[in-house]
């Protein structure tokens, strides 16, 4: 059906006398306009409107506008026809767009065309293949497996559908099963050049797999013996070991020693720095010493186990630092105290002391795996003021 | 791959009869009887007990020598050992079956077998490829034997292709090895020898190494398979034999078969490498476990040395071996190898991998024209070796305890 005026041809007139028929139908034209004709400034607009020129289709078709697909489109999907050829159609657009890259509405095309139920498993299969390969084209990797699996159940040989599938298992990382689909597909064609490169890429990326897998376990081993070592080395030491967390402390109790001790490990160190032994089963701690006087601190990142505080004094205040305001802040006369929380009593601590021999004092313990040392000048007013009113021990 | 002797224990052996002749009639007399109850149609607790008397037979060498002479007995037993039937009483069919893989081990028994019956290998593929034959096993290890030698192999090769028209009709055979799900009954692991003798022929070859498909690269991880040292080695010795085509060498070294890694997984123990050490090597062999073991079978490991070094016949082949890392695989396993005669295996391929390149003309090694005297001189050399390793062997034999610290394997 095409739009339009028509013009019939009068067949009453004798042939003869065609020739002033035609005279008479062009005559015609001299008085009336041709209105079936297009409108000179809509012609483009009316062309796209007859089927056969359109060059893309509505996607939702509306009768009024454009009755003459609507009329097109129901005679394609007449309820009337068989389903198989019902769902044949609706493959056939399902492809179209699938070709045009509209995966989505291919999809639709193709759920369309399986609820048709139609008793063609060949035909299903195709349906199921090529809905899982415009899932694939989406993304959505795991509704593209379980459609080829269907395919495949209907029609095992179905080689589009392995093949699918063995790309899926791929994108899903499961690069055993990859190689499983592939070896099914070459089964079916041993020489299909898909499925071998597919299969060398898969079994390389499986094998890659495993070597990561070996490798992070083996630098959980690695970091399970040194904290092993670390555990050991200040059970050896008789350290006491509190937790942040709690607040507990567990003197012998191994087992909560270690969580205490994982614990400290692993949470994140401000600056970065950890509990290390070396390769002579030394230990360097790292130490954050504070100076009440001027709410200041110092972090010594690795403070070996048997070196003395004074060592570490005279490096650090070689020139007295900026927030030193009286400048009286020198290694001499330095004094350093820990505090023991518990009892809310101080040790001063002589500075020609080792860090270990302190640390081995039974009233210090060690929070977060951090110890803390308290810094002020002795003679000062502030020194005086801090230790007034508190018991102060000496360490020894 | 060595000899299958199946069935109770052997004793017959060194028994010397006063008078071989005698013995030679009673035996005759005996099979004569023997052979009414191995009939199909026999009864079957009688079928089971002739089965079993002519398995103790097959113990001794020249019983089974008289067995062979006897063309009807063997007949029965091969339709004993093979037929199809609806259920033959267990035990008859099994011990038929292995009577048959003792006679077969015996090559100068083959010709006697093919000649009573000489559709033997056929039928014999039949029941091995059938997914529900229990006896797959034992008749796969006859197949094993008869195919050591070139006349059953041949046969063997043409009952194959038979099975497939137009196709060489190994597929089945390689499918069926690398499942082994295959026969739930049957653990199938003597198609690995099987498939060794085979590829001993150049067209099981090509179709083993056909670029357009996908057959080599699945035999593969089987050198992995620790639940058989039979189907292990055939593996290998099949992969060996594959080796020995140098035009495929560039291929089966490349990233379409890696064949690389696999043959020196086997050959790797837990010992640590380090980073840099460690990156040089191929996917496979890095970050391996502090428990990996190393092949247990010295003949398994002195096949893959020998692939190794077939591997490097060709001067683009030595630099792909070199390059992807066998030198550090190799060192560590020469300080291990507990074997002398492997150790000197390694040893040589060590030498081809860090020595200089050959002069020209001598690029593939395999193809190099030997002069005469320098043959000679080679052989004597060779001889001198071999004296030695069996010095050393019997070094080794005689003081175990002190050698017991050094060969075990950490």
């Amino acid at each position: 059906m095409v739009g339009g005026q028509r013009t019939v041809m009068d067949p009453s007139q004798p042939d003869a006398a065609s020739d002033d028929a035609m005279d008479e139908f062009l005559e015609k034209f001299r008085s009336q306009p041709y209105r079936g004709g297009f409108h000179e400034d809509k012609w483009e607009e009316e062309f796209e409107k007859i089927p056969l020129f359109m060059k893309t289709a509505p996607s939702e078709i509306n009768a009024k506008e454009n009755p003459d697909l609507a009329c097109l489109q129901s005679i394609i999907f007449d309820e009337e026809r068989s389903p198989e050829e019902q769902a044949k159609t609706y493959k056939d657009e399902g492809n179209d767009y699938f070709k045009g890259k509209e995966y989505k509405k291919a999809v639709v095309s193709y759920t369309e065309g399986l609820k048709k139920k139609c008793n063609n498993p060949d035909l299903n299969a195709v349906l199921y293949t090529n809905r899982a390969a415009a899932q694939y084209y989406l993304g959505n990797f795991r509704s593209a497996l379980n459609d080829v699996t269907a395919a495949k159940k209907l029609k095992p040989c179905h080689l589009k559908a392995v093949v699918r599938g063995a790309l899926c298992h791929l994108e899903l990382k499961n690069f055993a099963e990859a190689v499983s689909w592939c070896d099914e597909g070459l089964q079916i064609d041993a020489k299909e050049k898909k499925l071998l490169e597919l299969r060398a890429k898969a079994d390389k990326l499986k094998r890659t797999e495993q070597r990561d897998i070996r490798k992070a376990k083996l630098k959980e081993k690695k970091e399970q013996n040194k904290n092993e070592a670390l555990l050991q080395a200040i059970k050896a030491r008789n350290i006491r070991l509190v937790s942040e967390v709690t607040g507990k402390d567990d003197d012998s109790d191994s087992e909560s020693l270690g969580e205490v001790l994982l614990d400290g490990l692993s949470s994140e160190n401000p600056y970065g720095a950890r509990l290390s032994i070396d390769d002579q089963g030394k230990l360097s701690w790292p130490v954050l010493f504070l100076y009440p006087e001027y709410a200041q601190s110092d972090f010594i990142s690795a403070f070996h186990e048997d070196a003395r505080f004074i060592d570490h004094l005279m490096m650090m205040f070689a020139e007295t630092p900026s927030w030193d305001l009286e400048q009286k802040y020198c290694p001499d006369h330095l004094e350093v105290y820990f505090e023991d929380e518990d009892r809310a009593e101080l040790y001063c601590v002589p500075p020609k002391t080792t860090l270990l021999r302190v640390l081995q004092n039974p009233r210090y313990f060690v929070k977060a795996l951090t110890p803390v040392f308290l810094v002020c000048v002795g003679t000062s007013p502030f020194c005086k003021n801090f230790l007034q009113g508190r018991k102060v021990h000496q360490a020894k | 791959m060595g000899e299958t002797k199946v069935g109770p224990g052997v004793s017959a052996d060194g028994v010397a009869p006063a008078d071989s002749h005698t013995l030679e009639a009673s035996l005759e007399a005996e099979a004569a009887k023997l052979l009414p109850f191995l009939e199909p149609a026999a009864r079957a607790d009688l079928q089971a007990a002739a089965a079993q008397h002519v398995l103790a037979m097959t113990g001794s060498k020249p019983c089974r020598q008289l067995l062979a002479g006897q063309a009807t007995l063997l007949r029965a037993l091969v339709e004993l050992a093979t037929a199809p039937a609806p259920a033959p009483a267990p035990a008859p069919a099994r011990d038929a079956a292995r009577a048959l893989v003792n006679l077969a081990a015996d090559p100068d028994l083959h010709e006697s077998l093919l000649a009573a019956e000489p559709g033997l290998p056929a039928r014999l593929l039949g029941r091995v490829l059938d997914p529900q034959w229990p006896w797959a096993e034992e008749a796969a290890a006859v197949l094993a034997n008869l195919s050591r030698e070139p006349g059953p192999c041949a046969e063997l090769m043409e009952a194959l292709a038979a099975a497939e028209p137009g196709e060489c009709g190994l597929e089945r055979l390689v499918c069926a090895l690398c499942r082994p799900d295959y026969n739930a009954r049957a653990p199938l692991h003597y198609l690995g020898p099987i498939l060794s003798n085979l590829s001993q022929r150049p067209v099981a070859r090509a179709f083993l190494l056909d670029p357009d498909r996908c057959v080599v690269q699945r035999l593969l991880p089987l050198t992995q398979y620790s639940d058989s040292s039979v189907r292990r080695g055939g593996v290998v010795g099949t992969l060996r034999n594959c080796c020995f085509e140098h035009r495929h060498h560039e291929w089966l070294l490349g990233p379409e078969v890696d064949i690389l890694p696999f043959l020196l997984l086997p050959l790797a123990g837990p010992e640590e490498f380090s980073e840099e050490e460690m990156d040089r090597l191929p996917v496979d062999l890095q970050y391996l476990p502090s428990d990996k073991q190393r092949e247990p079978d010295a003949d398994i490991r002195k096949m893959l040395i020998e692939a190794i070094m077939l591997l490097t016949a060709t001067a683009s082949g030595r630099q792909q071996v070199r390059d992807q890392g066998a030198y550090l695989i190799l060192r560590e396993l020469h300080t291990w190898e507990p074997e002398p005669d492997v150790r000197l295996a390694c040893e040589k391929l060590i030498q081809v991998l860090i020595g200089d390149e050959p002069e020209h003309g001598m690029e593939n090694l395999l193809e190099v024209q030997v002069p005469e005297d320098v043959e000679q001189q080679l052989q004597k050399l060779d001889l001198q070796e071999q004296e030695e390793c069996q010095r050393q062997q019997l070094e080794q034999q005689l003081a175990p305890d002190q050698q017991a610290e050094d060969s075990t394997p950490t």
